[in-house]
């Protein structure tokens, strides 16, 4: 059976990966695909602390709506990074600085 | 109940005579530029008049005092009033009459002066003054009225004060008198520390406090206290020293001279008649209070003072001058009679002398009037005072030719004149005094017999250098063509010419013992030498004779005497004795070096601790400067930049840009993070 420490230890270097992602990267897109490299570093950590409840399958359930609610935010998310790539002509989100003046 | 009615009545009419010329002084003065003639004349004759008014009640009959209260100190009650006996109102009565004299003959002197309105109102204070001191019963009173005199005296003096040598003058009287006034108060602080009061009726009356003090064993004992007896001869002197100063009497005559250069007619008011007689008046008011030893001194200093100045005369050109000198031989001759005790003769001396030196003085003021008029009528350039440029002024001015020749004869005392009577009864008493002293004392009388010659010697040439002699500067004809002084000038001339003779003061010509004046003070202590009263005056008369043809060969037939300059005489009476030059050199020249010596210590001492502590205080203030910039300010400013730099360094973080806040937080919550479980 594979340790709860392989599972935690995938989950972090998956949260990592998407959060540099998320303050490296000059393209919103990519931005956004680390934040769902860290939706799915938590939900794989939702499943993997599942089987400390096997009555209930919380750990389970927690992860289906989170993939749910991710997909639903992705969605969102996608639309605002077009609406904003017609306005301004680029998704670089530091070039998008209107409000600072 | 009566009498007291009386006296207020007196009372008040004096005050009436003082107060008349004060009203035209302050009326005058408040009044328009360059009037003032009327209101001053009406003045002071109404004050004559009072004046003749009360000299007809009060003389020879009951004194009356009138006084009220003045002033309280502690419990000594001070009083002022008035005080008539003969002395003031005999005073009173010479005074506002010779001043109404004055007034008249001052109203066309003074015609075109442009400040002829100053003029009459310091002429109203001088009377004020004047009267005021000779009525005072108070000798703190006397003191007041004696600084306005001096005061008024200086104001005249320098009437015309856009000439320097006038203004001069005036300081120089001015300073002199206060020297007289210094001794005049400290005798009267004496006095009062002695006695508790300052009432002349008090202390120097028949039976006055003065009198009943006595000196035993060294002590100055009076009823109620008693000081060391070198006190009471310090009082006699201090009080001589006043009566000096304005006596112009040696060492301090030397302003009398100087103040020449006044008015003519004030130097005829004030400086021959009035004024400078407050010195004898004084002297005779406080007689008691001077001992043997003050009285010998006083004979002394009167006989050196009429010799000098006699002298000095002799050998004067200048017309007045020659006139003040005169004045202060005269004036030597009353405080030496008042020395020796002859209190009366000397009193009469005082009043003929009031007459015949005004007289002198007016006559010689028609002189310079006139003199001035034919100046600037032909415009030529002389000196209008200098007797050798005149002559042969007899024909044109017979009436003051025979004013002046009548004053001259008093000042002589030839027979028949005023001061025939007066004069000769101070010699013949000096000699009757003489005859009890032994010593130096007994020259006295010889010292004045040759005094009177050199009077004789000096008023006869200047009459026959100014009448008689050939003109200088022009011709005889031209000479003649000087006329008298207007009318209102020579009648006042006239007048006075009147009082130079013998009928206005006696009724026998060559006896001074039948003269109302002289009987109306009695004082004659000496026992009397009967042949001394026909000798002493024909001696004199004889010998005045021989000097008056004298003059006359030398100044009338030869045209003057040629003396050389190197005479050392001469030169000694020219330069005054070299007096001027003595005080220069004694006082003035070391107030000046001393005033140098403080100048240089303020500058050198003073000036310089100041600049010192400057530089000390300009390196302290450095000092603090460099605290303030560098401490005060680096720490404020340090303050300033740290917050700045901490702004800047805060600013960095709002960026704007998404990502940098979210590295932001997420140090913020790593620091937390290992805050909270790593340390």
């Amino acid at each position: 059976m594979i340790p709860l420490s392989h599972f935690l230890i995938i989950s972090a270097c998956l949260f990592c990966i998407g959060l540099y992602a998320v303050l490296i990267k000059k393209n919103a897109i990519q931005i956004l695909i680390g934040i769902e490299f860290m939706i799915n570093a938590a939900v794989l950590n939702f499943v993997a602390f599942g089987k400390f409840d096997k009555l209930n399958g919380g750990g389970q359930l927690f992860a289906l709506f989170a993939i749910v609610l991710a997909a639903a935010g992705v969605a969102v998310a996608l639309a605002i990074i077009l609406n904003v790539y017609k306005h301004f002509k680029t998704i670089d989100p530091s070039k998008i600085n209107k409000l600072k003046n | 109940m009566q009498e007291i009615e009386f006296s207020e009545f007196v009372g008040l009419i004096s005050l009436l005579v003082i107060l008349l010329p004060l009203f035209s002084f302050l009326l005058i003065l408040a009044g328009r530029k360059g009037s003032g003639a009327n209101l001053a004349l009406i003045n002071i004759s109404i004050s004559f008049i009072l004046s003749v008014y009360l000299f007809f009640f009060i003389w020879n009959k009951q004194p009356i005092h009138y006084q009220i209260p003045w002033f309280l100190i502690g419990d000594i009650e001070f009083k002022a009033g008035v005080l008539l006996n003969n002395l003031s109102v005999l005073m009173i009565t010479l005074v506002s009459g010779i001043s109404v004299l004055v007034h008249i003959y001052s109203r066309t002197y003074m015609k075109d002066d442009l400040n002829i309105h100053r003029y009459w109102a310091y002429l109203g204070l001088f009377c004020f003054s004047m009267l005021g001191l000779v009525v005072s019963d108070n000798l703190l009173l006397i003191y007041l009225f004696w600084e306005l005199v001096g005061f008024s005296s200086f104001l005249l003096i320098g009437f015309w004060y856009t000439r320097p040598i006038a203004s001069q003058a005036a300081k120089k009287a001015f300073i002199m008198n206060r020297i007289g006034d210094i001794g005049f108060l400290i005798g009267i602080i004496i006095i009062f520390s002695q006695f508790r009061t300052l009432d002349i009726t008090a202390l120097f009356g028949d039976m006055g406090l003065v009198k009943a003090s006595l000196v035993d064993k060294g002590l100055w004992i009076s009823a109620s206290r008693q000081m060391p007896e070198v006190w009471f001869s310090i009082a006699g002197l201090a009080f001589f020293i006043g009566a000096m100063a304005k006596s112009a009497q040696f060492p301090l005559h030397t302003w009398l001279p100087d103040a020449m250069e006044g008015p003519t007619s004030v130097s005829s008011l004030i400086h021959a008649a009035t004024m400078v007689a407050a010195g004898v008046f004084l002297i005779a008011r406080v007689y008691p209070v001077f001992d043997p030893f003050v009285l010998n001194t006083m004979v002394c200093i009167g006989a050196f003072t009429a010799f000098m100045a006699a002298t000095i005369a002799i050998s004067q050109n200048d017309i007045k001058r020659i006139l003040a000198y005169s004045t202060i031989s005269q004036l030597g001759l009353m405080v030496m009679a008042m020395g020796i005790g002859a209190y009366s003769e000397s009193i009469f001396h005082l009043a003929t002398h009031a007459f015949f030196k005004c007289l002198l003085f007016l006559a010689a003021g028609s002189v310079i009037h006139q003199l001035h008029h034919y100046r600037d009528e032909h415009s030529l350039d002389f000196n209008c005072q200098d007797i050798r440029l005149m002559g042969g002024l007899k024909k044109g001015m017979p009436i003051t030719f025979i004013g002046m020749c009548l004053a001259s004869a008093a000042l002589i005392g030839l027979p028949l004149s005023s001061g025939y009577l007066s004069k000769d009864a101070i010699l013949i008493t000096a000699f009757e005094w003489a005859g009890s002293r032994d010593g130096i004392y007994t020259m006295i009388p010889y010292i004045m017999v040759i005094t009177s010659w050199l009077t004789v010697f000096y008023i006869s040439r200047l009459v026959f250098k100014v009448f008689f002699s050939t003109p200088k500067l022009m011709s005889m004809e031209q000479a003649n063509q000087i006329q008298d002084a207007p009318k209102q000038m020579s009648y006042v001339l006239l007048i006075l010419a009147f009082f130079c003779l013998f009928f206005a003061f006696a009724f026998n010509p060559f006896s001074f013992d039948s003269s109302w004046l002289w009987n109306g003070f009695s004082s004659n202590l000496f026992q009397k030498v009967n042949f001394y009263h026909w000798l002493i005056p024909l001696i004199l008369n004889i010998g005045t004779a021989v000097l008056i043809f004298t003059a006359y060969r030398i100044y009338v037939k030869n045209d003057g005497m040629s003396i050389s300059e190197k005479n050392i005489f001469h030169r000694f009476f020219r330069q005054e004795w070299y007096l001027h030059e003595l005080y220069n050199y004694l006082f003035t020249v070391p107030v000046e070096k001393f005033s140098n010596v403080c100048y240089w210590f303020d500058r050198n001492i003073i000036d310089a601790l100041v600049l010192k502590s400057v530089t000390l205080i300009s390196i302290l203030s450095a000092i603090s400067h460099w605290c303030d910039r560098i401490l005060v300010d680096g720490f404020v400013n340090a303050l300033g930049t740290c917050a700045k730099w901490i702004g800047h360094f805060s600013r960095n973080f709002q960026t704007g840009k998404l990502q940098h806040y979210l590295i932001s937080m997420l140090l913020v919550v790593l620091s937390f993070f290992i805050l909270t479980y790593f340390i």
